[in-house]
């Protein structure tokens, strides 16, 4: 091999090896405009894979008189970095708040890209991402490998006030919920009709159930997110709609849920039995349902099981 | 020279004729297995012994979810219910797991088809339901179970709670009718205890170690279990029961390693 070979394949390591590499780990984010400076980047209805890098899940900003304001920042440390490029594309404001609605990892491992000093989010969100945030990145660099390079867990520094206030000329309501993970913060946006529900909705994809209270929590949180007078509602997951039927959706699957669990438990079911259920086909059009069955049933069946039996011997 | 190549030549020969000779019937017996797990004739060679006759089936059916949402607690249910021979015992084990025996179930005076318990889970591993039938031949039923694992390293809920004490050896439990029309009775109970795996710093192993089910009126055993470290914490146990004068209610017998004697009533 001559030098000039030798330069070559020096020159072709440190490029990487060709175009392929400079497209690769992009999540290739397209913000969409839903209303008056009002934007989504809207991701898929799957579960964490290696084919979308965790992109499944639904982020988005609001520009205000003096900056802007962005709704969660996604599933890693790359997808924050290209939120921020995207946003950058839009318009030149300086980011003036980050609002996080719950501390699942889709939603505040792109934290990174941020100032620290400007992330917002209910102090149970805090708490409960400090205790289980690492836990969620090995799992995540598990499932994802290198798009999650250089993800590290950052917790936010402003405790959310839940309540109305004003923000560049926007007004803005803030709404502290826990149906879905304990703290649920669901940011309105009165001056455009858009309410960001994060994972309070799921639409055309299954509810996950990780760290929810209760269903009955949730379903009763989910009529008073429902009276609200909305234009435009941007689920956790699944597609923005002008409509209600994310809340019909999500209370028939509730609901289903509910009874399932409740009826098998009084059968003295066991949880793998539970699992393979079948599910209605009224729920053929929710993705990954089966997926999220199974997961449910590990977290929630035991409390039913408990209730379906009785105090034998009291211990202690 | 040449003669000492020769004659070494001739020792290598010898040793493997007779390598030969001694692996032949024990690994002749061993089906393949589907998932190639690295310890699947270690495993049974462990709990069925060296020169048990094994095949798979398809009627010895493990029900758990394809993958650990809870490394501590996953669901095992084994479904003996197409089985066609008399089972005369079940042994359960994870591969992978550091102690990978789950349990042991020897019906006696009851026939059963169903058992349910949940398990640890270390690492992404296969899991094995093995039946006994009446001639001495083991019957096995496979799984895999992905997992981000860790399940029998990780400290025992019961550990973080100060007031374990106060719960420790409650039985919770009902009688059902078995699931699918089997005639006979299942029970479901759930007692409260660490079951420490003696895997996690300064917390010795400190677990159920048997269980027995009795008839009430006449103390006559119908079933036994052996369980080890693989069982998950405040273990919840289900057993479709096939026996006769049911009515005379069923008597529980856990014993620990550390001397407890949990003992309950069911059914009248």
């Amino acid at each position: 091999m001559n030098m000039r070979h030798l330069l070559l394949l020096l020159g072709s390591l440190l490029l990487g090896s060709g175009p392929g590499m400079a497209d690769a780990y992009r999540y290739h984010l397209e913000p969409l405009e839903i209303a008056e400076g009002v934007w989504v980047f809207e991701g898929v209805t799957e579960d964490f894979s290696r084919a979308n890098g965790g992109n499944i899940v639904n982020t988005a900003f609001l520009i205000t008189e003096e900056g802007v304001i962005v709704f969660d920042t996604g599933p890693s440390r790359r997808y924050g970095e290209q939120m921020r490029e995207a946003i950058e594309t839009v318009t030149a404001l300086p980011i003036t708040h980050v609002f996080l609605s719950h501390h699942h990892p889709d939603h505040v491992f792109g934290n990174q890209a941020f100032d620290a000093e400007i992330l917002h989010a209910l102090e149970g969100t805090i708490r409960l991402l400090a205790e289980q945030g690492d836990d969620f990145a090995d799992n995540l660099y598990r499932t994802l490998g290198d798009w999650m390079r250089g993800t590290e867990v950052v917790l936010p520094t402003q405790v959310v006030t839940p309540g109305r206030v004003t923000i560049g000329g926007r007004a803005i309501e803030l709404l502290a919920m826990s149906g879905h993970s304990g703290a649920d913060l669901v940011l309105f946006d009165h001056s455009s009709g858009v309410l960001l529900a994060a994972d309070m909705v799921f639409y055309q994809r299954a509810p996950t159930t990780p760290h929810s209270p209760g269903i009955d929590v949730w379903r009763e949180e989910l009529r008073e997110l429902e009276a609200l007078d909305f234009r435009y509602l941007v689920p956790g997951h699944g597609p923005v709609v002008s409509d209600r039927a994310p809340f019909a959706q999500m209370q028939d699957y509730l609901a289903w849920l509910d009874d399932t669990l409740r009826s098998s438990a009084a059968a003295g079911m066991t949880a793998s039995e539970v699992m393979v259920l079948p599910i209605p086909p009224r729920f053929d059009e929710i993705a990954v349902a089966r997926h999220e069955l199974m997961r449910s049933v590990v977290h929630l069946y035991g409390a039913y099981e408990l209730e379906a039996m009785a105090l034998i011997s009291e211990g202690g | 020279m040449a003669i000492r190549m020769h004659a070494a030549l001739r020792r290598c020969t010898w040793l493997l004729a007779l390598g030969w000779l001694t692996s032949l019937p024990a690994t002749a017996a061993l089906p393949e297995d589907p998932f190639r797990s690295p310890m699947w004739e270690y495993n049974l060679a462990r709990y069925l012994g060296a020169d048990a006759a094994v095949r798979h089936s398809d009627t010895v059916v493990i029900k758990t979810p394809p993958f650990a949402e809870d490394a501590t607690q996953v669901p095992l249910t084994v479904d003996l219910s197409a089985f066609p021979h008399e089972i005369k015992e079940v042994i359960t084990w994870v591969d992978l797991n550091p102690v990978p025996h789950l349990f042991t179930l020897r019906p006696e005076a009851a026939e059963i088809r169903t058992v349910a318990l949940n398990f640890r889970i270390q690492q992404a591993s296969t899991v094995r339901a093995a039946v006994r039938d009446e001639q001495g031949g083991w019957h096995v039923g496979s799984v895999h179970v992905e997992a981000a694992g860790g399940g029998c390293t990780a400290p025992s809920a019961t550990a973080s709670n100060p007031d374990w004490a106060d719960s420790f050896g409650q039985v919770r439990g009902a009688l059902f009718s078995p699931v699918g029309g089997v005639t006979g009775t299942r029970l479901k109970v759930q007692v409260m205890h660490p079951m420490d795996s003696g895997m996690v710093g300064n917390i010795p192993r400190f677990n159920i170690e048997t269980l027995e089910l009795r008839q009430t009126a006449n103390q006559q055993r119908l079933a036994s279990m052996a369980l080890s470290e693989s069982a998950s914490e405040n273990p919840l146990f289900v057993f479709d029961l096939e026996h006769d004068a049911q009515q005379s209610g069923i008597l529980l017998l856990l014993r620990d390693n550390g001397g407890n004697l949990i003992e309950s009533r069911m059914g009248i």
